[in-house]
């Protein structure tokens, strides 16, 4: 588990490509990632405004309009199942149910630990291996009962299934 | 069928950002012809050769170019929109991570034509994997001399791209949202007129082009613009990257030129091979969710071209094609494509705001079956309030896939009330 950023290490990310008003998202994506809970808090989006010189409340509206952009402390690891029409309709219900079997949530909710919560997304631009689901910056296709159930295992047994780098579509 | 072109180095170079393996390949010739050309001639290649604008609006390439060319301020800005985030759209993706080269030659030709410095690449969250492979191809296009000062060794010739990260928004995908996007304002469309070419990034004169619309510049000045048209057809040149998702059996990004017959495209096994279910064909959703659909009855003989698709009032859009089989009921497949341009709705204007949402309540009474005898005339009257009053093409799109499936499949909604 990622420990809590040091106000420099937040530093570092913000002027990492230039510290430029232009890159807030892919700053905040980054701090976000790198962020042991997966959202912006007040503290790093104050810092952002202050770094970029722009107003926390550009920071904060920028952060809530984004669906990648999370303001809230997150579970572990979010998995968001595409709905859009070609994996809605290529059984991405199918994985939803045995999503929510698996973990015991409904979509829009966490586990009890903390560790998995179950959402929708629009299209993440792979559709040629739905139904799939995404999670982090990994996507993963071509989804039966059991990869679903196999991946599950592996994020609970703590692999780190997923790397930043990776897909995992095929 | 003709080899590809616009794919032609896909899955042949072991790194795609590899500045050797592109050059080997014909990569960079046609920035070494644009420099030694006159300028005029470089935009009366570009109106030749028809190429229609590959994000989906399919305005002319090169009415954009010149207009552009003849505003007189500076500095001009060259940005690519490669937030690719209509559903059922996958073709940028493949450019983007496999040959990411051939979109930083048509944006130097640009910057060139256009005496840039600045060129921006709006790649969508999304992709964040993208993001390293593209960056890897800028910096050695940098280390190689075809970025940053001095480009080719002239004098004076000197551009830079930056990828800017999208967050998440489909709308930023419309070209003035996408602008502001990248301003670090929030990404929300602007009311057009002025446009972009006049009043476009920092206010500056600014074009903005498709990723497939870019990597196509390389090829036209390659091969001529004449001959780049007649790949296609007499209203629109060139190839197009087609996506098949959906019940089609080999689903994926293939390069058709245009002009192709629709039958090849689905069944034909070097393209679509059929529909994967067994079944029938139900319909196909053409250019992303803000496309029409289309029905069996209507795509007897097609040929995939602008115009063709036009006389049958399809389009082409994006390039998808999402195909259904006749299992998927028409009413409940729109349930989800409102769904989505409900939470894609960026709120700025009420139309689209509230017109979405109603929409989406509106189908919902069919899907359930409990939609009464006005219902339908309702929801013809939200689709002409929401297409007419919407502030940008989001909005003004919602309606197209709802009214085409109503013109041929009224029954079908008739059916539903109850």
């Amino acid at each position: 588990m990622e420990k809590t950023l040091t106000d420099d290490q937040k530093k570092e990310i913000i002027h990492k490509n230039g510290g430029r008003k232009e890159n807030i998202l892919a700053i905040l994506l980054d701090l976000q990632s790198a962020s042991p809970d997966g959202y912006v808090d007040l503290q790093t989006a104050a810092l952002v405004a202050g770094e970029l010189d722009i107003t926390e409340s550009r920071v904060y509206e920028i952060a809530s309009y984004y669906a990648m952009l999370q303001i809230r402390p997150q579970a572990r690891y979010v998995l968001e199942v595409c709905n859009s029409s070609p994996c809605r309709f290529s059984k991405s219900e199918a994985v939803v149910h045995i999503l929510e079997q698996e973990l015991d949530i409904g979509v829009g909710q966490s586990t009890s630990d903390g560790l998995f919560a179950l959402r929708f997304t629009p299209c993440v631009g792979a559709c040629d291996s739905g139904p799939v689901i995404k999670i982090g910056d990994a996507v993963y296709g071509n989804l039966d009962e059991k990869k679903i159930r196999s991946i599950i295992a592996g994020l609970r047994a703590g692999h780190t299934l997923f790397r930043k780098g990776e897909n995992h579509d095929r | 069928m003709i080899d590809n072109l616009l794919l032609k180095r896909i899955g042949k170079m072991t790194d795609p950002a590899s500045i050797e393996e592109y050059t080997a390949m014909g990569g960079f010739e046609a920035l070494r012809k644009a420099v030694v050309m006159n300028k005029m001639d470089i935009l009366s290649e570009v109106d030749a050769a028809m190429l229609l604008g590959r994000g989906g609006a399919a305005y002319p390439m090169g009415r954009k170019w010149r207009h552009l060319y003849e505003n007189p301020r500076y500095p001009r800005y060259i940005v690519c929109n490669a937030d690719e985030g209509e559903p059922g759209t996958f073709k940028d993706k493949v450019l983007l991570s496999q040959d990411p080269l051939s979109v930083i030659e048509g944006m130097v030709v640009a910057g060139y034509l256009f005496g840039a410095e600045a060129g921006f690449i709006y790649i969508r969250g999304e992709y964040r994997n993208i993001q390293n492979v593209f960056q890897q191809a800028l910096d050695n296009a940098v280390k190689h001399g075809y970025l940053g000062k001095h480009i080719l060794g002239i004098e004076g010739f000197a551009y830079t791209i930056t990828i800017v990260s999208g967050a998440g928004a489909y709308v930023c995908g419309e070209n003035s949202a996408l602008l502001n996007s990248i301003e670090g304002v929030t990404g929300r469309p602007r009311v057009k007129p002025p446009h972009l070419a006049d009043v476009g990034l920092f206010k500056q004169p600014t074009l903005v082009n498709n990723v497939e619309s870019f990597a196509n510049v390389p090829l036209i000045l390659n091969m001529g613009g004449e001959a780049f048209r007649a790949l296609g057809t007499e209203k629109g040149g060139g190839t197009k990257l087609i996506c098949l998702s959906g019940h089609i059996k080999n689903r994926g990004v293939y390069e058709a030129p245009l002009g192709t017959p629709l039958d090849d495209i689905l069944y034909n096994e070097a393209y679509g091979g059929g529909i994967s279910t067994g079944r029938p064909l139900g319909f196909i959703h053409f250019g992303g969710q803000s496309g029409p659909i289309g029905f069996p009855e209507q795509m007897e003989g097609l040929n995939y071209s602008y115009e063709g698709m036009r006389d049958r009032s399809l389009a082409i859009g994006s390039g998808a094609l999402v195909v259904m089989d006749n299992s998927v009921s028409i009413v409940e497949y729109l349930e989800s494509v409102i769904a989505f341009f409900v939470h894609e709705s960026c709120g700025k204007c009420t139309p689209c705001r509230l017109g979405t949402t109603r929409l989406h309540e509106l189908i919902g009474r069919f899907c359930k079956g409990c939609a009464g005898q006005e219902d339908l005339s309702r929801l013809e009257n939200m689709l002409t309030h929401i297409t007419n009053l919407s502030a940008c093409g989001l909005g003004q799109s919602v309606s197209v896939s709802v009214r085409s499936a109503i013109r041929h499949r009224r029954c079908e909604f008739e059916a539903l009330i109850g």
